[in-house]
């Protein structure tokens, strides 16, 4: 961030300190105005160069970049027709087939739980819910009452005679 | 169920006998086909069973789970193939092999009808992982790694075959749709207390449980991707899934003998949240985070009330896709980087902003952002936790806390901030990471949607 503050031509400087070391005089030079003085540097020689080290980060030289010889790989094989039919096979076969199929199947089960006995699974829920709202609708629609307080067709029902 | 378990029979031969650069292709394809057929099972028409043999039934529990390892196959082939590019043939068909050998187990052993069949059956998937983890490892400690994963997982399922043979002799079959209406609660004594520990022991340790941890940690960071993916996506959950079947066996004992694992799982999951606060191995970090994650699970599984096992459910699933993406982008760091530390590849959203979106969601789920169904699974199983002792609600917000933090702490370092010096050697992302990571987000978003399907049978 430091680096960031200071001029493009300081930047610069910086960068080629930090790989070629500070830059040498090769001549003596005084200043008229100040009392600058730049002068060959009494150590001789510039700094000795780094040895060679290789680092963890650098790239393995057994690494093979499968990008050189082709650079639209894909990165499943070196052969650019094997790697281009295997990118297909694995959109067709894991996108459009088991991922749309598979989520549609899924999004299309049945209510999922036990549709037989209602009551003792609370199943069938969402049909409940979605036909109460139709009769609603219907009902209203139509100036019908909502709901009857009879449960069941009272002239269907027979009662026993009365006993006295 | 023989529509799923002949198909992956027949992935083997696939690969031993298609043409070499046509292995994957091959595999992937019908992979992502198997994993179509196994929607099917996730209509479950009642809060019964769907029966498929004498052998085989699917459950609203063992559905989700069924659909989540078939979807999860493809996604390891798609993740191991730039690794093994460098092979010869014959390894990569056999890794591939061992990857379809370990689906098939899985996918019999979640839908498996007899205890015994299922106890074969979870310790063979223990055999394809190990050959996994200590052949295509890529630091020598994977063979320590190895040790401690099949021997922990051993030493916890001895006890388990004892038990299930114990009780095949007491009620006479093991078949799990019949011995539910045999059952009679199990009385508080010494033998009993030790049948309990034999059959839950097998699954804590799977989960895994705090204290018996030890080894997912070393497995999930020295197994290869695919390795990696499976064994938090699946094999963990195979865990929750055995204990929430075996506990319908070992009522009224679990109320009393539920105690000390629930303090280990409460704990724990601080613990080991705090942890991956202090970690700088990527992998590590997020193999501690399934254990917190998993403690959650192990809670609700305890509590046994049906908003707890609603929670559960929910939360193996989102935990499944969520570790899985997360490790395939750690895998993503790792081909570019061949380091797991997490320092080394930092900044990164300057120059892959596509993948910094997939890192962005990825630790959002994981955080249990709402309305993902991370946050379904925990919430259900915070507030079942909380009418079961109110304390808790404090050891689970710390977690969640914690949770946020060290999820936002991996997003900060990897993505954010001023990138490193070497990261100009950084490849572009492939077609194929982004596909990987889309193929893991979509299911998790689209069960946002609509979580009723893997919210178990409880619902």
């Amino acid at each position: 961030m430091a680096a960031g503050l200071l001029g493009l031509g300081a930047r610069r400087l910086l960068a080629v300190a930090a790989t070629r070391g500070l830059p040498v005089a090769h001549v003596r030079w005084e200043s008229s105005s100040s009392r600058a003085v730049i002068a060959p540097s009494a150590v001789a020689g510039k700094r000795t160069p780094e040895p060679t080290v290789r680092w963890q980060e650098d790239p393995d030289p057994e690494d093979e970049n499968l990008y050189e010889k082709n650079p639209d790989s894909h990165g499943y094989d070196k052969d650019p027709v094997v790697d281009l039919w295997n990118m297909r096979v694995v959109f067709f076969f894991g996108f459009s087939i088991v991922l749309v199929f598979g989520s549609t199947f899924v999004a299309y089960l049945p209510d999922y739980r036990c549709m037989g006995c209602p009551r003792e699974w609370n199943g069938m829920q969402e049909w409940a819910r979605r036909e109460a709202e139709r009769l609603v609708k219907y009902r209203e629609a139509n100036g019908l009452p909502i709901m009857e307080s009879n449960c069941f067709d009272p002239s269907k029902i027979q009662l026993p005679e009365d006993e006295d | 169920m023989l529509k799923i378990i002949i198909p992956t029979i027949m992935l083997i031969p696939l690969t031993w006998m298609s043409k070499p650069n046509m292995i994957w292709i091959n595999t992937t394809t019908y992979g992502l086909l198997i994993s179509l057929i196994s929607l099917f099972y996730l209509n479950q028409p009642s809060d019964n069973t769907l029966n498929s043999s004498l052998m085989f039934f699917s459950d609203s529990l063992s559905a989700p789970l069924l659909a989540l390892t078939t979807w999860l196959l493809p996604l390891m082939l798609m993740a191991s193939q730039h690794h093994l590019s460098k092979e010869p043939l014959t390894r990569k068909k056999l890794y591939i092999s061992m990857l379809i050998l370990l689906q098939l187990f899985l996918i019999m052993t979640f839908t498996a009808s007899e205890l015994i069949f299922f106890y074969i059956l979870f310790e063979a998937t223990l055999i394809p992982t190990l050959i996994i983890i200590t052949r295509w490892g890529n630091q020598t400690e994977r063979l320590n790694a190895g040790l401690y994963f099949l021997f922990y997982t051993l030493m916890g399922s001895l006890p388990l075959l004892v038990a299930l043979l114990y009780i095949h002799n007491f009620m006479g079959s093991l078949n799990f749709l019949m011995i539910q209406y045999w059952i009679q609660p199990l009385p508080n004594s010494w033998s009993n207390i030790f049948l309990w520990l034999a059959c839950m022991m097998a699954f804590m340790v799977k989960m895994p449980l705090y204290g018996l941890h030890l080894w997912l940690p070393k497995a999930h960071v020295e197994a290869p991707i695919a390795g990696s993916m499976v064994l938090a996506a699946v094999l963990l959950k195979l865990g929750g899934y055995g204990m929430m079947r075996i506990t319908t066996l070992l009522n009224p004992l679990t109320n009393f003998m539920a105690y000390p694992f629930m303090m280990l799982s409460l704990w724990g999951m601080i613990m080991t949240s705090s942890i991956c606060l202090r970690q700088t191995d990527l992998k590590s970090l997020i193999a501690y985070s399934s254990v917190s994650h998993m403690a959650l699970v192990i809670v609700a599984v305890l509590i046994q009330t049906p908003w707890s096992y609603m929670g559960a459910t929910a939360l193996m699933i989102a935990h499944g896709l969520t570790s899985s993406m997360l490790f395939c982008l750690a895998n993503s760091n790792y081909e570019r980087i061949h380091s797991r530390t997490m320092i080394l590849a930092r900044g990164l959203q300057t120059l892959l902003p596509l993948m910094a979106a997939w890192w962005l969601l990825a630790s959002l789920t994981n955080l249990a952002l709402p309305p993902t169904i991370n946050l379904i699974g925990e919430l259900f199983v915070v507030m079942s936790s909380f009418s079961w002792s109110n304390i808790t609600i404090i050891l689970m917000g710390i977690n969640i806390i914690i949770t946020a933090l060290y999820s936002l702490y991996m997003l900060i370092t990897t993505q954010r901030g001023k990138y490193s010096h070497h990261i100009k050697n950084i490849k572009p992302s492939f077609t194929r990471e982004n596909a990987l990571m889309t193929l893991h987000l979509l299911p998790l978003l689209l069960l946002s949607l609509n979580p009723k399907i893997i919210l178990g049978p409880i619902y």
